[in-house]
Formats: structure tokens, sequence, C-alpha cells
């Protein structure tokens, strides 16, 4: 959208008032929408959080203490590295998957593609909830609970992502993968060498989904990984809240922790997530 | 979603510059292609969605702790299940949530898109801060909200005990646990519903609204006989996320009141937690699983079928 | 709130080592390490725990004790889920009435106990079936009635004795409420554990006679719930007061505030410093006296691949000298041993006083009543409905219609 409609200067009295309020409405609106952020900031660098004291806007004394008895009294530092291992494996993993099925869904027509089409998207509809129990005794049978790999095995696929990545390599130009046949390439050099260079702004936006799933994901985590040394950041997070009931500095800590390496991803791949987003709603 | 390419005969889709073969063997060759590519995303779903979902149904008919033996009950989950008045309780509180969620969502969401829609300085900014929420986890939410909630000492409160009004107990009280969990789960994707008819809103032609206006059309009647309806595809796509994820509900809940205060904002799925893994009955957690896909599966029928009456795709 | 997670991080850098070293050897040669999850030391008693396992570790130097400590509150999920998962520690705590589920799941490894004379006799029966030992007693504690001398002397009241009634309790209760200054009379949880015990000191029955659905919605029943809802507001603190929080009432009677607290003698440790004198007595009946009794017990995994180091160490903890020590020192709960000679230290102790209480509120003992399938959830459910009734968004007689429906589906299907 062009930038011509407005601009302060030439605008008659009551669009100027209309302009006023609307950018006043939309910056406080920002403010409150971030403040969450702040408070959680100040509050983990106000040492002493109790029951009764709400920490000034200001620390008076801040301090570091907080982080320090994260790291030190707690195995967060190893807790950080099991969600980071698991985000990064996950993503990997979902990537090849996802792209590969994406190719097949819209450059290699067979029987019952629409079918098989179908179930893949109906999975997205299917709550993981509805599957712990049989997940569970699935994976004990396998002798995976407790494991990385326990955690990490239903998240392998994601129909989700397929179709996203399907959407995308249907805008790639049939043309190009024409001129790579008649140059004698298969589809697997197609698919690495036309598909994969022209879909990366959908890779990058499944990238960043694939992350967030993997970093936010709470309840199979809870179920599967059962010992602390194998726990990931919202677990630890939430058994935070039971250690540390009141000592809000501390479990604000950990929530500053598992927020910034989002935070870095996000501002990195800002781009790509809200397009992501947008694209997934205007089909 | 078009299939009609997809029905194309396999030998149409022969390449001329393939060395000649016999049609039986590039047949063959074609198929391994095709599962090749597809091995590696339907060997998960199947081993880890599809073939747990039919489990699923198989334990739902039995008596199981997860340590003794399975005991066959038929239906009889189900019946219990019916019978007790939780399982009304658990459904309610969801719909209480959506109830409360979508609207608060739709509309903060549908008004941000609009106001960001104008020519705004730092508009990209200003998206990327109401964005944020977006990618930070449900536990992190929750524990945020938790804090700001926080009856004695949370800056919610102190912020109204400073223009005199005493604040609520939030979190703490059984009748206001939802309104909190609600206002957080809000908070976290107002962004994202907002992303998203952002990019509807995007897609009217500016045509549409000058027209509008020479009719003489004011704000109000264009944004309902314009912008409404011709955001109807996005403001679809917004209810259906929402009402799947809606009956989902459990991060949130688990990390901010555990289900409580005294039980009355436990969602379903909490409930199908606390049946497997604090009562040991995971046939009967397995039925009400089977009991919330089937609602959950009803709903989302339902809103496509009726998508068509006011929907419009233009 | 106390770090107990401390322990846990030097355990968890020990274990990742550990599960690479060590191979699975058997029991007889070789270091082994067994694992203890537990809930009993937890705030406040990690110390005392450790001592016993460093005795322990000098007595049996091949055997290491890992030991992990979770809150009350979230140890049935966890310990269930374990057992579920395969992921169960070699040794692990168990309440008395979730005894019977765990056994006849086959979850507990039958016991040879090297020296069963060295328990009481009840309690080491109450954890084994069919003359076989399950599990083997850790401690058992009695609840009973904590009062603030100094409070009663500042009113001019005698101070609660053992023939006092629910009616001598509420007339104190009343005059030492002072809500102005934020001193209160009475506390007593609106809870599972104290409704099944007021009941029966009323004289009422909780199960049925063959134990498939509840008998509580009676006229008794009805009168015991209301003795226990009513002190909401007139004599303890109310639930927008805080009531029901954790640890609300011990920190309400250790600022001195609180004249009266129905309590487990696990506190006497937690109250030893306070600036005031307090003692304690048997808790008021209605028609009859009748006290709780707690039992802790711990189980061996019946998957455990070092049964027998594992039941040395659950023999250990339960039975000697070491823990008989501990437990007495710091009035951590009582060893569960059958030397009554120990348990004579126990009553010369001083603060409090009036010692012989403990001993006195055995003689009328109200157990948990105990179901086959459904405990936690009856459990759960009878206190959400007490709480629903003390909240006043129910009466009581409603409160408990609609406990007995939800527990009968429960434990009659």
């Amino acid at each position: 959208m062009a930038d011509t409609a407005l601009s302060a200067r030439r605008m008659p009295g009551p669009r100027l008032a209309g302009w006023i309020v609307l950018h006043v409405v939309i910056v406080l609106g920002a403010v409150v929408m971030f403040f969450p952020f702040l408070w959680t900031l100040i509050t983990s660098i106000s040492p002493g959080v109790g029951l009764t004291v709400t920490p000034a806007l200001w620390p008076e004394n801040p301090s570091l203490s907080a982080y320090e008895t994260l790291f030190t009294e707690l195995p967060f530092a190893r807790v950080v590295g099991n969600s980071l291992l698991l985000a990064v494996i996950t993503t990997v993993v979902q990537l090849v998957t996802s792209s590969t099925a994406a190719y097949a869904f819209s450059r290699l027509p067979f029987r019952g593609a629409g079918i098989v089409f179908s179930v893949y998207l109906a999975t997205m509809m299917i709550p993981l909830q509805v599957l712990i129990v049989p997940l569970f005794v699935e994976l004990k049978t396998f002798g995976l609970l407790n494991t990385y790999l326990g955690a990490l095995l239903p998240t392998f696929a994601s129909a989700f992502g397929i179709f996203l990545l399907r959407q995308a390599i249907n805008q790639v130009p049939r043309e190009l993968d024409e001129a790579a046949t008649l140059d004698g390439a298969g589809h697997f050099r197609i698919f690495w060498t036309i598909i994969l260079p022209n879909i990366r702004p959908a890779l990058a936006t499944l990238t960043v989904f694939a992350f967030m799933g993997s970093w936010n994901s709470f309840l199979w985590p809870l179920v599967v990984l059962r010992t602390p040394e194998l726990q990931t950041l919202p677990i630890a997070l939430a058994s935070l809240q039971g250690q540390y009931t009141t000592e809000w500095d501390v479990i604000m800590a950990g929530s500053v922790v598992s927020i910034l390496p989002m935070l870095a991803l996000y501002i990195f791949a800002q781009k790509y997530v809200i397009q992501g987003v947008a694209s997934s709603g205007i089909k | 979603m078009s299939l009609s390419n997809a029905q194309t005969s396999l030998l149409d889709r022969s390449r001329p510059a393939a060395r000649p073969r016999t049609a039986g063997s590039r047949k063959r060759r074609y198929a391994l292609t095709v599962l090749a590519f597809l091995l590696p995303s339907a060997v998960p779903l199947a081993l880890f969605t599809l073939g747990p979902m039919v489990a699923a149904l198989w334990i739902s008919l039995h008596e199981w702790n997860l340590l003794s033996a399975m005991r066959f009950v038929g239906l009889g989950n189900y019946i219990d299940l019916l019978g007790d008045p939780q399982t009304g309780a658990v459904f309610l509180h969801t719909l209480y949530y959506i109830a409360g969620y979508l609207p608060l969502v739709y509309v903060g969401g549908l008004a941000l898109a609009l106001a960001l829609n104008t020519a705004l300085k730092g508009r990209s900014f200003l998206r990327g801060i109401y964005f944020l929420p977006v990618v930070t986890s449900w536990i992190v939410v929750a524990l945020v909200w938790r804090w700001l909630l926080n009856p004695s000492n949370g800056i919610v409160n102190a912020v109204l005990a400073a223009v005199g009004i005493q604040g609520p107990g939030w979190w703490t009280d059984p009748a206001w646990a939802m309104p909190s969990i609600i206002l957080a789960s809000a908070w976290k994707d107002l962004g994202f519903v907002m992303v998203i008819l952002l990019a509807g809103l995007q897609a009217i032609s500016p045509d549409l609204y000058d027209a509008a206006k020479v009719d003489g059309a004011g704000w109000w009647r264009r944004l309902f006989s314009v912008t409404l309806p011709l955001l109807s595809p996005s403001t679809f796509f917004v209810f259906v996320i929402s009402l799947i994820n809606g009956f989902q509900v459990f991060d949130q809940v688990y990390a901010m009141t555990g289900g409580g205060p005294n039980g009355a904002s436990e969602v379903v799925v909490q409930r199908i937690y606390d049946l497997t893994f604090r009562y040991g009955a995971a046939g009967e957690a397995s039925a009400l699983s089977w009991l919330l896909f089937v609602v959950v599966l009803a709903i989302t029928l339902i809103q496509v079928r009726g998508q068509r009456r006011w929907v419009n795709y233009g | 709130m106390n770090r107990r997670l401390l322990g846990l991080v030097g355990v968890a850098g020990a274990a990742a080592l550990v599960m690479t070293a060590c191979a699975p050897a058997g029991d007889s040669d070789g270091p082994v390490t067994i694992t203890y999850t537990n809930f009993i030391s937890n705030d406040g008693n990690e110390d005392n725990l450790q001592t016993i396992i460093d005795a322990f570790e000098e007595e049996n130097p091949d055997i290491t004790v890992e030991v992990t400590t979770l809150p009350y509150g979230d140890y049935g999920t966890a310990l269930q889920t374990d057992l579920a998962a395969g992921t169960v520690s070699d040794v692990f705590d168990i309440e008395y009435a979730n005894y019977k589920a765990y056994q006849s799941s086959g979850v507990l490894a039958p016991l040879e106990v090297a020296n069963p004379d060295a328990y009481r006799a009840s309690l080491l029966e109450a954890y084994s079936t069919d003359g076989t030992s399950y599990a083997l007693p850790s401690s058992f504690s009695t609840v009973v009635l904590f009062f603030n001398k100094d409070l009663f002397d500042a009113a001019g009241l005698d101070y609660p004795s053992s023939d006092w009634t629910w009616a001598d309790e509420e007339a104190a209760g009343l005059a030492l409420t002072d809500q102005a200054a934020g001193v209160w009379g009475d506390h007593q949880p609106v809870s599972f554990y104290e409704f099944y015990k007021v009941l029966a000191q009323n004289g009422g029955q909780f199960l049925n006679e063959d134990g498939t659905a509840v008998a509580f919605n009676s006229p008794e029943g009805i009168e015991a719930a209301q003795w226990l809802v009513g002190k909401s507001g007139t004599t303890m603190p109310t639930i927008e007061q805080g009531q029901g929080t954790p640890d609300f009432d011990t920190n309400l009677f250790k600022d001195g505030k609180l004249a009266m607290l129905h309590t487990g003698i696990w506190m006497f440790g937690a109250f030893a410093d306070v600036p005031f004198g307090w003692d304690i007595a048997v808790e008021p009946g209605n028609t009859t006296q009748a006290s709780a009794v707690f039992s802790n017990a711990v189980g061996v995994s019946a998957t455990s691949e070092h049964i027998e180091a594992a039941t040395k160490w659950a023999e250990f903890l339960t039975s000697s000298t070491t823990m008989v020590d501990v437990r007495l020192d710091s009035g951590w709960e009582l060893p569960p041993v059958s030397d009554e000679a120990a348990l004579a230290t126990y009553l010369e102790k001083d603060n409090p006083a009036n010692r012989q209480a403990v001993f006195d509120s055995l003689d009328n003992v109200a157990l948990p009543p105990v179901v086959a399938v459904g405990q936690t959830e009856m459990q759960d459910i009878v206190t959400e409905e007490l709480i629903e009734a003390q909240a006043g968004r129910k009466t009581v007689e409603e409160a408990l219609a609609s406990a007995e429906e939800r527990i009968n589906a429960v434990i009659g299907g």
C-alpha cells in the first residue's frame, strides 16, 4: 500500500485529530503489549521479591542473583542445551520430511495422490493430546521413553510444513523443471538444484515455525522426559514455579532465559514469520 | 484444493528425453521415486499419528491403569464419562475459554489490523512488537501473567489500587481464574490474528473503497459493507484455527492455575492428563480423547459447510 | 521455600557419568548405584535424610544412593507416570492409602526383610499382603492440636486438654479470634484427610460395609462437614484471606497470630524456635475421639536391577539406629520401630512438653478409607466439594450429595 494518503501537514483539522488519536492509541497499545516483557526483565533483576513486595519500575539494587540461582542451583545450562538440541534436530528433520513430501504432492502425480494428501492434511486436526496414551505406550514398547529420541519422533513430520512448502513449490514455474528435464536431470536433481533454491523464503518460514514449535512444546516432553537432566525449558520453568513459589525474581529470570533465543531468532526472521502466518491465512 | 492434475495418468508424464525402456520398468522406477519422496514423512505420520489414533480407540474400550493388565469393558468408559458431571464441567470450562478468547482476539486483532493498514510511521516496527508474544512459549506467557496478575503484589492490582480500585483475586479466585487465562491467551495471540487479517486487508482493492466513498459511505458503512465481507476468508481461517486450538487449550492452564482453584478452570485436556497420570485411568482418558476429537472434527466440518453462507471468496 | 533441587544438580551430573560407567552387573559384586525418590524429606528434612544416606553408604561402601526429592503435591502424578514409563526409581515412597492399588498392580517387589522384629508389628503388617511384605513402613505420625500458650494466657483461657470436645474448641476459638488484630482462633485444613477423621469423631462411616459406595452423606457426615467448613470466616481465615495456600497456616502460627492449629507432629522441628510458648493436645472429638495416623512406607520397584541392594537401603532407611536417632533428634515424625526404649527418649524431650499426647492419640485411631480403584480421585473429589461448600458456592448438603454421586461413579465401576 502506498504511503500517499496520509501526511499530517496536509490534513484538515478533524482528520488531523483522528490521525493523532490513532497514533496515540496504537503506540499506547504497543506499550501495553510490550510491558509484560519489560516487567519480566525488571522483576528478574529485583532480588528479594517475595510475597508482598511489588518491584519498583527502576530497581533500587539491581542484581543478577536470580540468574546465579538458576545456573548454579539448578541444571539450567543443561536444560537450555536440551531445548536447543531438540529444536535444532526437529527443525532439520522437518525441513527434509516436509520438502520431500511437498515435492511429491506438487510435482509427482500418482494414483490416489488426492486421498493421500487429504489424509496428510487431516492429521493437522488430530490434537497431540488425543495421542498421549497410545504414544506413551508405543514409545515404552520401543524403550524410548525418557530419551531424546522419544521426545523427537512424534515431531518428525509436520502436516503444516508440508502444506506450506507445497504451496510454495506450486508457485515455482514448471518451465524450470521442464528445461532441467531436457538437460537430462532426474527428479532428485530437479528437487535439489531447482526447487529448493526457489523456495528459500518458505523454507525460512518453516525453519522458524519448526524451531518455535519445538522450543515451546510442553505436554509431550512433560510426559516423555522423566529425569531432570533431560528436561527442556518449558518443563523446567513450570517446575520452577513449584520450587520457588514466591521467588518471582528467579521465575522471571528463567522466563527471560527462555525468551531470549526465540527473540534473537525472531529478530532475524521476523519478515519470514509474519509472511508465513499471513500467507497461511489467505488461502 | 485442486486434485485434477493428480488424477492425470502416469503415462502422460513420461519424459520424451528418457532413454527407451519398457513401460513396466519406467513405471516401477517412477513409483520408487514417488515412494522415496513420500516415505520420510509418511513413516512418522503413520507411526506416530495415525497408528496411535487407532490404538487410542482400542485402549478406550479397556480399563487400564498403565500398570496392570488391560481389562475389556466395551463402551463402559464412554458411558462412565457421559455420566460423570466432571466431563460436562470440563467441556463447559473449555467453551467458556473459547467464548471469552475468540471475540477478544478477533475484535482486538481486527482493530489493530485496520489501524496498522494505514500509512503509519514505524508500522513494521509496531507490527513486530505486537507479534512478539506469538513467538513466546505458553508456559512463559502463563508465568508472566501469573506474576502480572498476582493478587497480593502483582503490578496490575498495584496499578488498580493506585487509582482506588480493589483488584480481584485473579487466578486465585474461582470466578476470575478463567478470565485471567483468557486475558493472557488473548495477549499472546493478538498479534497472530492481526497479521492474518492485515494480509487479508491488503488484498482488498483500494478501488472498492474509492467507489464506496463516491457513493457517500462513511467509515463504519465502509467497514461493514466492504471490509468485513471481503475479509471473510481471513476471518474464517481465524475462527477455524482458534476453535481447533481452543479445544486443545492446556499449557497455559497447567502453568497458570493447574485447573484450579478447586477445579474452576479445569479444561478437557487437563482432565485427560489427570485421568492418565494422576488417577491411572488411561482407558477413560483415551475415551475422553476421542470424544474431544469427534467434537473438534464436528465443529470444523460444520464451519466448513457453513462457510458458503458467509465467506466471500470473490 | 527451600531449594530442594540443590542436591539434584550434583546428582544429575553424577548420574550422567554413572549411567555410562556402570555396567548392569548383578547385585553381589561391584559397586552399584540405586535411586531413591521421596517426598518425606521435602520442605525441611532434606539434611536429615542425607545424614541417613551418609551412614548407609559408609556401612555399604559398594552402594551409592542417589536421591530425588519432590514436593508432596507433585509426587503422586510423578510416581504414577514413572511407574507407567518404567523409569521409576529403585526405591520410592508410598502412602498407606495407595499401598493396596500399587501392590495389586504388581509394581512392588516382594521383600525379604532381614530383621522383621525391628518393626512395630502392626505397621509392618499394614504393608504386607498374604504374609509377604511389599513395602516397609518408614515412619508414622499423628495429627494433634497445636496451641499457642501465650495467646491462651493473654485471654485467660484454659489450655486445650484431652477431654475437650468440639464445643470447647469452638468456644475457645471464638474467644481468641480478633480479626481486627489479624489473630485467629483456629485452623483446620478443609480436605479429605481432615474430613474422614472428623467424620469418625462424629461416629460416622465413610464407606459402606463392602466398600463399594460411600456412606458419608448422613446426618453425622453433614454435621462433621459443617464443623469443618463452618470454621472458615468465624474462627479461621477464609479462602480470600489466603487460607488453603501452601504454608499459610504454619506461617500464621509461627507469626504468633494463630491460637490453635490442627497439623501433624512433623511440624515439631519447624516450630522449635518460635518466640512464644506452645504445646500440643489430643484432638477434641465430638461423640468420640479419633485421631489421624499417617504412615509412609518405601517400596522397591519390581523392575529394579538391584533389588538386593535396594532392599538393603529400604531396610536401613526404615529400621537402622541412625534413622531412629535422626528422627527422634529432629522430631521428624516417629520411627516405625518396635523398640519402646528408643521411643522413651522421645517422651523425655521438651518442646512440646506434652509429648505423651502423641502416644495418647494412638489409642483412638481413624484409618483413612481405602478403595481398590480411584483412591486419588476419591480424595480429590472430597476436598473439591468441601471447598465448594467452604466458599459458599454450595451448601454442605449439596456438596456431600455431589461428592457422593461423583465418588460412587468412580469407585463403583
